[in-house]
């Protein structure tokens, strides 16, 4: 394929519309930067849940009051699947300000690999980051103290 | 820029459909032009006693079917199994399911998403001849718009057909009463006419995961039995494995995996279990282990309780998503693995019942795919695969 079709590709794959408003599709690439301890600056969690993950919703919950009391924590989602309309109203309850990312059209073992190889696709899986180079990545229904502690909230 | 247009407007008017193999995904033809679309790659396939094989998937809302008299060589257009649109799950666990009924009748069993989030019914189909399908059944008589899904379809030899599935019906009455329930339930329903109707369904047991495939076989003396994920107190997510007694109530519903993971969360990751000719009991599970997880393969001898005997990891760290089979003194394993570029179909297989096993490397894809499936011709064992850019493969296996 030639250079000229590759950003042809490329430009019209940024100019077409997202099938659910508002998720921005993950592609390998942005995936990885997404779980590297580096990309952060303050603390930040990025959960990843999915539509049929009825436990995912207690986390999106605490989260939900977490980043309410704490200005500088920064919460980011991930719905580890292709989002459609129907994520938007799941999402939209919790009303957390942070970016909302979807799987995009990459192969979805790709995706997942580049988030963490070590994860097999559990969910609720939490990435929680201090924003000075700590990370630790928790399978499951969480806490708040863990969040707390894993995001240098609390010490 | 035009070439680009005029390959994409050929994409979207299906003319380059042709060119595509049965089973692939037209959309994503060209990697990276498919703008993100949800993937239902959820496929079975099962050899008719005429020796051809077909495939059951998802299109749209119709569940179709497709024929190959060459073993996945060539394939027939697909026919609609359901002639009026409903809503079907075909993703990650979710499939629709084949099955042939002792009297020769055809079955397609499926989940149909209703409106509200996690809610579903289990719906059958039959044709009489193989071709013709009635209009599909609802398998249980609860009406209530929750959970009933990730069914798993069993028929007998005589012409019983059962079926069983994860049911929120407790958990909806604990939250009703403001009490807690730990997971789902499973519930099953009994035909005894070949899959034209079902009986009243009965509940299997308490406190199952909510989310992950549930699998059948018959066991060495012809009892069925269904495998599924539970949650044992407090929140440990090994298998339990029930008998069924010939009314389809449980005779016996043991543990049958000790790895103790302990988690609040959905693993999406249910097991497979087949009985040899020997009558020994073989499945492959996922479970984290010790902080890791893997893959299992283990005997599950019986007893007063289950022991589980020869367990070990199947493939590496990423491997995923088992199945197995077993046919003329052979038994196989087939999972899917990603390597960091690309997901590889790998196998095992034993002809030793599962004493030794060789390794096989049998295939790789770019792009999504379904989980594998094994599958059995008289003495021959063979893996489907269905993948987003090849469509259905078929390999025989050694």
């Amino acid at each position: 394929m030639s250079r000229r079709l590759l950003a042809a590709l490329a430009l019209a794959l940024t100019a077409m519309p997202l099938l659910a408003a508002g998720f921005t599709p993950l592609d390998r690439a942005a995936a990885r930067q997404l779980t590297e301890a580096g990309s952060y600056r303050q603390p930040t969690v990025v959960a990843l849940w999915s539509a049929d993950c009825s436990h995912c919703k207690k986390n999106l919950q605490l989260l939900a009051g977490l980043v309410k009391r704490n200005k500088q924590l920064r919460v980011i989602t991930v719905a580890a699947e292709v989002a459609e309309a129907g994520h938007v109203p799941l999402l939209d309850r919790y009303a957390l300000p942070g970016q909302r990312y979807a799987y995009g059209s990459d192969s979805p073992e790709a995706i997942a690999y580049a988030i963490d190889p070590s994860w097999a696709g559990e969910l609720p899986r939490t990435f929680l980051f201090d924003g000075a180079g700590g990370k630790a990545k928790l399978s499951g229904v969480l806490d708040q103290p863990t969040i707390e502690k894993a995001t240098g909230l609390r010490f | 820029m035009a070439k680009f247009v005029s390959i994409s407007r050929l994409l979207a008017s299906g003319l380059l459909l042709g060119l595509l193999a049965p089973g692939a995904l037209a959309a994503d033809g060209m990697p990276g032009m498919a703008k993100a679309a949800k993937q239902e790659l959820g496929a079975s396939a099962i050899f008719a006693p005429d020796g051809s094989l077909l495939v059951a998937t998802k299109q749209g809302e119709h569940v179709m079917l497709y024929r190959s008299r060459d073993e996945g060589q060539s394939w027939s257009a697909p026919a609609a199994v359901n002639a009026r649109p409903e809503a079907i799950s075909a993703d990650g666990e979710n499939r629709p399911k084949l099955a042939f009924a002792a009297d020769g009748g055809l079955l397609v069993s499926w989940t149909r998403p209703l409106g509200k989030p996690y809610s579903g019914a289990i719906r059958l189909a039959r044709a009489d001849d193989g071709q013709n399908f009635a209009a599909p059944l609802t398998v249980h008589k609860d009406p209530a718009e929750i959970t009933h899904r990730f069914e798993s379809l069993l028929t007998t030899p005589d012409n019983k057909v059962i079926v069983a599935w994860i049911d929120k019906r407790d958990l909806e009455a604990a939250k009703a009463g403001k009490s807690t329930y730990r997971g789902a339930a499973i519930y099953s329903a009994v035909s005894t006419d070949g899959g034209r109707s079902f009986q009243a369904e009965r509940k299997l047991a308490d406190h199952s995961c909510e989310c992950c495939r549930i699998t059948s076989a018959l066991d060495h003396d012809g009892t069925p039995l269904f495998m599924w994920r539970h949650v044992y107190a407090p929140n440990e997510r090994d298998h339990a494995l029930a008998r069924l007694a010939t009314d389809g109530t449980p005779a016996s519903v043991q543990r049958a995996t000790f790895d103790r993971w302990k988690v609040d969360g959905c693993p999406h990751h249910g097991p497979s279990l087949v009985v040899d000719g020997a009558g020994v009991r073989h499945a492959v599970w996922f479970n984290q282990k010790d902080g890791e997880g893997r893959v299992f393969y283990g005997r599950l001898l019986p007893g007063a309780e289950i022991r589980v005997e020869g367990q070990r990891p199947v493939g590496g760290p990423r491997a995923a998503h088992a199945d197995l089979a077993t046919a003329g003194g052979k038994l196989a394993i087939v999972w899917k693995e990603f390597d960091g570029e690309r997901t590889q179909l790998r196998g095992l297989v034993s002809g030793d019942g599962g004493q030794r096993f060789d390794e096989l490397q049998l295939a790789a894809t770019e792009g999504a795919s379904d989980q594998p499936r094994v599958i059995r011709r008289q003495d021959k064992l063979y893996a489907f695969w269905r993948t987003e850019k090849e469509g259905f493969r078929v390999l025989v296996l050694p």
